[in-house]
């Protein structure tokens, strides 16, 4: 028995995805047990209810949970699963286990064409435009007579036909159970390959993901088209175990209960998922009293479960597991405790910086290296990067007015002005978030104006934020991998089939190892100090070989040493390929460039070399005040 | 004509109730960044407590209104200082969607529970605070006397929540404690205090608004999740942080709800609207304010 809680727990780690045999291994035996042994009873009807909307949430968990698209479409799909199921059993007398693929199909079609629409909505956009998809549907479903209207509509078809009621409610039970496990099984897949690693990124900011090369339209639309046909297949599950489709399945309200047992579960677990639909539904068939006040019941436990711990009953296991394990192993485990460990981090951090104490050296030494991996060479007097006269206003602001600068192949550029003199934007603008109202950016001759972020990414540009956007719940080398992967071509399907992580963390390991950091690579990111953090970042955004490397404030919060190394890499850098920082630091700026670019109110208003910089009466009346 | 002004009329008068719950949602999501999507239920509850009070306990209805009232402002003081302060004070905050949908979430079902055990499951609604036939406005349109009632109370508690945002020091830190939190703590400004203040004013705003509208539509203890549903798309599209955008985008779906009920379809003319709302979003979703809503 406390080999099977380790196992539980170890599986529901948030944020970790699970090895996905012994996930789905997991789910299907224990679905089993439970199942057959309790078939019989009233509990059994309970729990592959439960099993039925664990079908529906593992899908949720993948969609809302890592990947942060937050649309509130389930119950549609789980809706039109079940009522297509009971429309092909009834008029077709289609058995309603071969009526589940043909209503998954059915659905993934329609999620493809409503999936093309809503998904171009992102954050809260795209939750308020699927809200309306459930009070939509209610309200169709609720007045069209042919599915029963407001009551709902039954059907003779089980999913299991048998002789006797107890093969026929074991047999349900085993196909619903199989059923979920070929979900968990699908979604663990798809979370442990090099497309489920862009589906974490796209959960931590869509924005960074798209920098890094990943095309955020496309994975949005497919994991919409993933939910939905999860969903419906707990649709047509619960049609043929339950063999009445409520008008009530559809809806706002249903849609909630679906979120409930997902958040009570853990949205970043797929066995948490899981154990949330059994938790919700365990609870509100515990009692005559409890399913008469559920509203009350269901209020008081997400808050309580939450309050405890974001990461829902997921989360709990987790942190109840690493504390047992952490008095067992006495202050050695600490490393193992996900969260913020600053005080190991910098322990490790610290080893790691005297191991590398000479990788600027070492950076030096190797320098040849780190030549583009994309280096169609530009012809000769082209120049890499050309901004003709990029303008941007918001109303009557103009944050750009006007800017015109070129950068060759190679070389070290930097980019000052003062707060709001419209660095990051022109920076914004270079990488693609940010549309210029006017004027052009050419990359290596081409005309990049109108082209993605993910696009310009594959013609050799990267860049860093300001503010850390990294994985948390992956390690260090996933997260330099990610813009390693080139997964543009792949779909999540190809992601069941198989992964491609491998050779990714191969590039990933070259860059941390260019950078000294080969220490780290096994850690957790959020383990890490935010300096440490920093650098990860950079080690990301170098590791594809980019030839043009943009970074915003890189040694921002970087430690004396720290910003050495980073001088050090970057000068090595400038040698091959194409560096344009922003910076504040103007020792560093003078120190590390050889021109540099200052901004004030969207104007350029000083170029030069770093001798000039220091001299020029301009800058010093802008950015030292004299 | 006399149909369309009728309409219209009535639609304005429904879309004063999504609008004074969007400036709910819209002010108090500016202070804590959290979406209230239990305002609707505090709308049952000032109007189903003062029911209760007054028709099965036999109450004086001001004793009704005011102890209703002071259970409202008591059990939201309470929610904060136990719930909000657990998720948001300590050290580790709940960030992100977490915060922004599910507390109030739970709340709602809480408070709809409760209900369900005080006032049973029937439809009731306070005594009217304006007794009478509905006034005749010449030229044939109508309006009922309640409604005009819940058209002052929408004008003045959005136009004074736009003033006081606009105009004062108070209404300015509390754009400060949405905008950044711990900027905020560091300049002095005691975010706590306000999201605390605000979170009980809507509360009792929203409970006064329910006594007031209640004989009109009538309410069940499960009311209040429609009126918070549509008051939080009304919000959406006034960019969840503008009260008095917030304020024309409920009266707007108002007008357009009865429009289309009385002339398209009084079946369909809910979906329908619903599907052109969602167009909206997704068609134009920076004019419709969606843009400064998400933060990165």
């Amino acid at each position: 028995m406390a080999g099977l809680s380790r196992l539980v727990t170890a599986r529901m780690r948030p944020g970790r995805p699970g090895a996905p045999l012994t996930t789905t291994g997991l789910v299907v035996v224990v679905g089993l047990v439970v199942v057959l042994a309790f078939g019989q009873q009233y509990a059994g009807s309970v729990l592959v209810l439960a099993f039925t909307y664990a079908i529906v949430t593992t899908g949720m968990a993948v969609q809302i949970g890592f990947s942060q698209q937050i649309a509130f479409s389930q119950s549609v799909f789980m809706g039109l699963g079940a009522y297509g199921a009971a429309l092909l059993n009834t008029h077709l007398n289609l058995p309603t286990l071969a009526a589940a693929p043909v209503v998954m199909a059915g659905s993934g079609l329609l999620a493809l064409l409503l999936g093309s629409v809503v998904t171009r909505a992102s954050g809260l956009a795209l939750a308020v435009a699927t809200i309306m998809l459930p009070l939509i549907a209610t309200g169709y479903v609720s007045s069209a007579g042919y599915l029963g209207g407001s009551v709902g509509m039954p059907l003779a078809g089980n999913l299991w036909q048998a002789s006797s009621p107890e093969l026929i409610a074991a047999g349900n039970g085993v196909i619903t159970v199989i059923a979920l496990g070929l979900v968990v099984f699908v979604a663990s897949r798809i979370l442990n390959s090099d497309v489920g690693l862009e589906l974490y990124a796209l959960g931590v900011d869509e924005r960074t993901a798209a920098s890094m090369g990943i095309s955020t339209p496309r994975r949005k639309l497919e994991l919409f088209v993933l939910g939905s046909m999860f969903a419906s297949l707990g649709g047509a599950v619960y049609a043929g175990t339950q063999l009445f489709v409520p008008a009530t399945l559809v809806g706002s309200a249903a849609e909630l209960s679906l979120l409930i047992m997902l958040f009570v579960g853990g949205r970043r677990s797929i066995i948490g998922a899981v154990a949330g639909a059994l938790a919700v539904e365990y609870v509100s068939g515990a009692s005559e009293w409890v399913s008469v006040n559920i509203l009350l019941v269901e209020g008081a436990l997400i808050t309580v479960v939450l309050l405890v711990d974001p990461e829902g009953l997921a989360g709990i296991a987790a942190t109840a597991r690493a504390r047992l394990r952490e008095r067992r192993r006495g202050s050695g485990g600490l490393a193992e405790v996900p969260g913020p460990a600053d005080t190991a981090g910098a322990a490790a951090d610290a080893a790691d910086a005297a191991g590398a104490a000479g990788a600027a050296g070492a950076g030096r030494l190797r320098v040849t290296d780190w030549a583009p991996a994309s280096a169609p060479a530009s012809g000769t007097g082209v120049p890499l990067l050309e901004c003709a006269g990029v303008s941007k206003d918001y109303g009557g602001l103009h944050v750009l007015d006007a800017v015109s600068l070129t950068l060759p192949a190679r070389g070290r550029y930097g980019l000052c002005g003062p707060n709001g003199a419209g660095k990051s934007t022109l920076l914004g603008v270079i990488g693609g978030t940010v549309s210029p109202s006017a004027g052009r950016v050419l990359l290596g001759g081409t005309d990049v104006t109108g082209l993605q972020p993910q696009q310009r990414f594959y013609l050799g540009m990267s860049r860093t934020f300001q503010a850390v956007h990294l994985i948390t719940g992956r390690t260090v080398l996933d997260n330099v991998a990610v813009s390693c992967l080139r997964s543009q071509r792949s779909s999540l399907a190809a992601g069941i089939a198989g992964s491609r992580l491998g050779e990714a963390r191969d590039k990933a390991a070259e860059a941390l190892d260019y950078l000294g950091m080969r220490g780290l690579s096994g850690r957790e990111v959020s383990s890490l100090t935010l300096e440490s953090q920093r650098m990860v970042e950079f080690a990301r955004a170098i590791a594809p070989r980019p030839r043009l490397l943009l970074l915003d404030e890189p040694a921002a919060g970087l430690s004396e040493p720290q910003r050495d190394r980073l001088s050090g890499v970057l000068h090595a850098l400038g040698e091959v390929t194409c560096v344009l920082l922003v910076e504040h630091d103007l020792g560093l700026v003078a120190q590390i460039t050889e021109r540099i670019f200052v901004l004030d109110y969207g104007r350029l208003v000083f170029q030069g070399s770093p001798a000039e910089f220091n001299d020029s009466a301009v800058v010093n009346s802008l950015l030292i005040g004299q | 004509m006399m149909k369309f002004g009728n309409l219209v009329v009535a639609g304005i008068v429904t879309g004063s109730i999504y609008a004074v719950f969007a400036v709910c949602v819209a002010v108090w999501y500016r202070v804590s960044n959290i979406l209230n999507l239990a305002v609707g239920d505090f709308a049952m509850t000032g109007a189903l407590g003062v029911d209760y009070l007054s028709r099965v306990e036999n109450w004086p209805l001001p004793l009704s209104i005011l102890a209703t009232l002071a259970a409202v402002a008591a059990f939201g003081y309470c929610y904060d200082r136990v719930v909000l302060s657990l998720a948001q004070d300590r050290l580790r905050r709940h960030e992100g969607i977490v915060v922004t949908f599910f507390f109030t979430f739970a709340l709602s079902f809480f408070i709809e529970g409760i209900a369900q055990i005080l006032f049973g499951t029937n439809v009731h609604a306070a005594p009217a605070l304006w007794p009478g036939n509905s006034l005749n406005l010449g030229g044939g349109l109508n309006i009922v006397r309640a409604g005009i009632l819940v058209l002052a109370c929408a004008v003045i508690s959005g136009g004074m929540f736009a003033l006081y945002i606009r105009y004062t020091l108070s209404g300015k830190a509390i754009e400060a404690s949405g905008e950044n939190y711990l900027g905020a703590r560091i300049v002095g400004i005691d975010t706590r205090r306000y999201r605390r203040s605000i979170f009980v004013i809507t509360a009792l705003l929203a409970a006064i608004f329910g006594i007031v509208e209640s004989p009109i539509t009538g309410y069940t203890y499960i009311s209040g999740a429609v009126i918070s549903l549509t008051g939080f798309i009304a919000a959406a599209y006034g960019g969840f942080r503008h009260p008095a955008r917030a304020l024309v985008a409920g009266l707007a779906i108002g007008v357009l709800e009865a429009l289309l009920g009385g002339y398209v379809s009084a079946e369909y003319g809910d979906t329908v609207m619903y599907a052109i709302l969602a167009a909206l979003v997704l068609a134009r979703p920076r004019a419709m304010g969606f843009e400064s809503a998400v933060s990165n």
